[in-house]
């Protein structure tokens, strides 16, 4: 198992040595048992980091963040940027590196292995618990163990209130690493891949038609999906209202004539072009973090979207995304062996 | 005047509304929302999901459709909604609290939008008084509320075990208990002691706390250029939960949506808009003067506790916690005012 103070004894030296300009990891948040997402870069700011199964987020999105901060001052940074990454993270950075967003020396992986128990759902965890909202929660071999508002400890078994993308996770350690923490338990998938997606897919097609009309109208639009997503990073997105490149040189005229694909109206209609986009933007990308389906305030299964997409990718090209940096990439690489028959 | 109802038969009651269109909790794919009344209804939610906002101002209002032949003048048609008795059950304290402060600011003697007056017009409120907060994100009481306040409300019922203490606020609320007036007994004396220590024991409930609600507006004010912002929205993601989950954020954008274009035709539609947005008051030059994210996390939350208390001389923060509690990554309004306070003289 880690042990917290490692993860901080190597944020915490590299910051000491200049080696890397920030670490991005987590601390203690201030409402209750989630942690949240930080930036330190000082070395006494390690102290503040937390490992625990709330660290859910997906750092590598503040990766890109940075980049595009960096970009927006026009600074060259000199030292590289760590990130704490568990299994997921790291192929996501790979990812990333793979589509040049940055390069292999300009980031720093802390690979922090899940070590087969992933992180907790906090929706089946209320359940679990009956709607009691724990204030912390720990790791413990294949528990977790959750303090009650009351003091008291209740020990789960994390299979039980784990996130969906765990339970079917194939590679909860991080194979692209700096350094790394806990042990390699690769291939202890719990559910077979792609278990939620197969259920879903013996329903009807008038069934599934049905079901995705009703998840996707009631979506607010909030956008959490897209920007929460590490892969989501493009300058301008279709479905902001206006465009962000606007120069002093842009005429009335091409202001006035843009193409508006998908409406910031949140009808069934303009629900559903955000969403299939969103989720054709991911294929050959998506490393099932499932970070789009935690953070949706109303619940929109979106990794069935995703899962449906890496399944086509892995059947039809063999294409499993995130594996190497210097592979090719899903949508800009051509192969005659590819397994699918119908490009001959 | 006080009344009971047996929780059995709250539903008879919804029934017996034949006039009203009724709303209330219903859980769908785990997600408390305002439905249209079933059959079969019980308040056993904790909050919804989404604050009840969007009965008198919806997430997607047409304001007119517009129709352009060639050569000849443009043909708009204003989309006035239509009137409609509705009554929207089950509205938590805080959720209620925020009506007033959407009205005062619809409702404006000034600029009153004639949207959101015939939406409102004829809307009811059914309060349900949170006997302990429904979750520990809660904080109605740092901010002038009350767990079992009737502000906004047109009736208010309170949780007394196998009944509904039902408390009529306006005429409206007389109009809908007396709709159903054998439903109802009258509240003994004994009843409303009952009342009395339920309400008494849920104001002892403890909750989140601001250290300084309402000195908030001036130190915000102070500590305008802190660079506190930036290291409290380090996290932050610009995602638009924290708005639009809010029961008084009411920003708002306005689009032309074409839908054909011989002859040109389409609706001219105000949609929600969000402050956490990165194209939020992005102007037409390019230049955005809420570039950052800190400067939007600061928009959010002196929008609430400084601006709106400078032009209306009330909170616009009702303390529902769902941007608190619904935060991808812990941005914690609680934590947000106290930090940028503290210390301020």
């Amino acid at each position: 198992m880690i042990k917290i103070q490692d993860i901080r004894d190597a944020a915490r030296d590299m910051l000491a040595k200049g080696e890397v300009r920030a670490v991005i990891g987590w601390q203690r948040g201030s409402r209750g048992m989630a942690a949240e997402p930080v930036v330190i870069n000082a070395p006494e700011q390690a102290d503040g980091l937390v490992w625990d199964p709330t660290c859910y987020h997906n750092l590598s999105l503040y990766l890109v963040n940075d980049k595009k901060a960096q970009a927006h001052a026009k600074q060259k940074p000199t030292l590289p940027i760590a990130i704490i990454a568990k299994g997921c993270d790291a192929r996501s950075c790979v990812v990333l590196m793979q589509e040049n967003y940055f390069r292999r020396d300009d980031i720093y992986i802390i690979g922090v292995s899940c070590e087969g128990t992933g992180v907790i759902d906090e929706r089946k965890l209320a359940v679990a618990l009956g709607g009691v909202k724990p204030t912390s929660a720990a790791f413990d071999g294949d528990d977790y163990v959750v303090t009650l508002p009351d003091g008291s400890e209740k020990r789960l078994p994390a299979r039980e209130v784990m996130a969906d993308r765990c339970l079917e996770c194939r590679e909860p350690f991080p194979k692209e690493n700096n350094i790394a923490l806990g042990e390699d338990k690769t291939g202890r998938a719990l559910e077979a891949p792609f278990a939620a997606l197969a259920r879903f897919e013996q329903q009807s097609e008038a069934e599934r038609w049905n079901y995705w009309q009703r998840q996707f109208d009631r979506c607010i639009r909030c956008f959490a999906c897209r920007s929460v997503c590490p892969m989501c990073f493009c300058d301008e997105c279709v479905v902001d209202s206006i465009e962000m490149k606007v120069a002093p040189t842009t005429s009335a005229e091409e202001k006035a004539s843009r193409v508006r694909w998908i409406e910031r109206s949140n009808t069934l209609a303009d629900n559903f072009g955000y969403h299939m986009t969103r989720a054709m933007h991911l294929a050959g990308r998506c490393i099932d973090c499932g970070e789009c389906e935690r953070v949706c305030p109303v619940n929109i299964p979106l990794r069935l979207l995703n899962n449906k997409m890496e399944r086509e990718a892995r059947e039809q090209f063999g294409y499993e995304p995130g594996a190497s940096i210097g592979g090719p990439s899903l949508v800009s690489s051509f192969r005659d062996d590819d397994p699918g028959t119908w490009i001959r | 005047m006080d009344k009971l109802i047996d929780k059995a038969r709250l539903s008879d009651w919804i029934t017996a509304l034949a006039d009203w269109e009724v709303f209330a909790p219903a859980l769908e794919d785990g997600v408390w929302t305002f439905k249209a009344a079933g059959e079969a209804v019980s308040l056993g939610h904790t909050n919804v999901k989404q604050p009840p906002k969007d009965f008198a101002f919806p997430q997607r209002e047409i304001y007119f459709s517009f129709e352009q032949v060639k050569g000849e003048p443009p043909r708009l048609t204003q989309k006035l909604p239509a009137e409609a008795k509705r009554v929207v059950f089950g509205v938590r304290p805080c959720d209620g609290r925020a009506v007033p402060r959407m009205d005062r600011v619809f409702n404006d003697p000034q600029f009153p939008d004639a949207y959101y007056q015939a939406r409102r017009n004829g809307l009811a409120y059914v309060g349900l008084a949170c006997n302990r907060p429904v979750a520990p994100t809660c904080f109605c009481k740092s901010v002038g509320g009350s767990p079992v306040s009737s502000e906004g409300m047109d009736v208010l019922l309170t949780d007394l075990g196998d009944r509904y203490f039902v408390q009529a606020v306006t005429k409206t609320g007389e109009a809908l208990v007396a709709a159903a007036d054998k439903l109802f007994v009258k509240a003994s004396p004994a009843d409303k002691k009952a009342l009395e220590k339920t309400h008494a024991d849920a104001e002892a409930q403890p909750q989140r706390a601001i250290a300084d609600a309402a000195g908030a507006a001036k130190k915000l004010k102070a500590n305008f250029d802190s660079p506190l912002w930036e290291t409290l929205a380090q996290g932050c993601i610009g995602c638009g939960i924290c708005t639009f989950l809010c029961p008084t954020c009411h920003c708002f954008d306005i689009n032309d949506e074409v839908t054909g274009t011989a002859p040109m035709k389409g609706n001219r539609v105000r949609t929600w808009d969000n402050c956490q947005f990165p194209d939020f008051t992005m102007h037409t030059s390019g230049h955005n003067p809420r570039e950052t994210l800190g400067s939007r996390l600061r928009q959010r939350v002196c929008h609430k506790f400084q601006y709106f208390h400078e032009n209306y001389g009330m909170l616009q923060c009702t303390g529902c916690g769902r941007c608190v509690s619904e935060c991808p990554v812990g941005i914690d309004i609680v934590n947000v005012v106290n930090k940028v306070t503290e210390n301020v003289a």
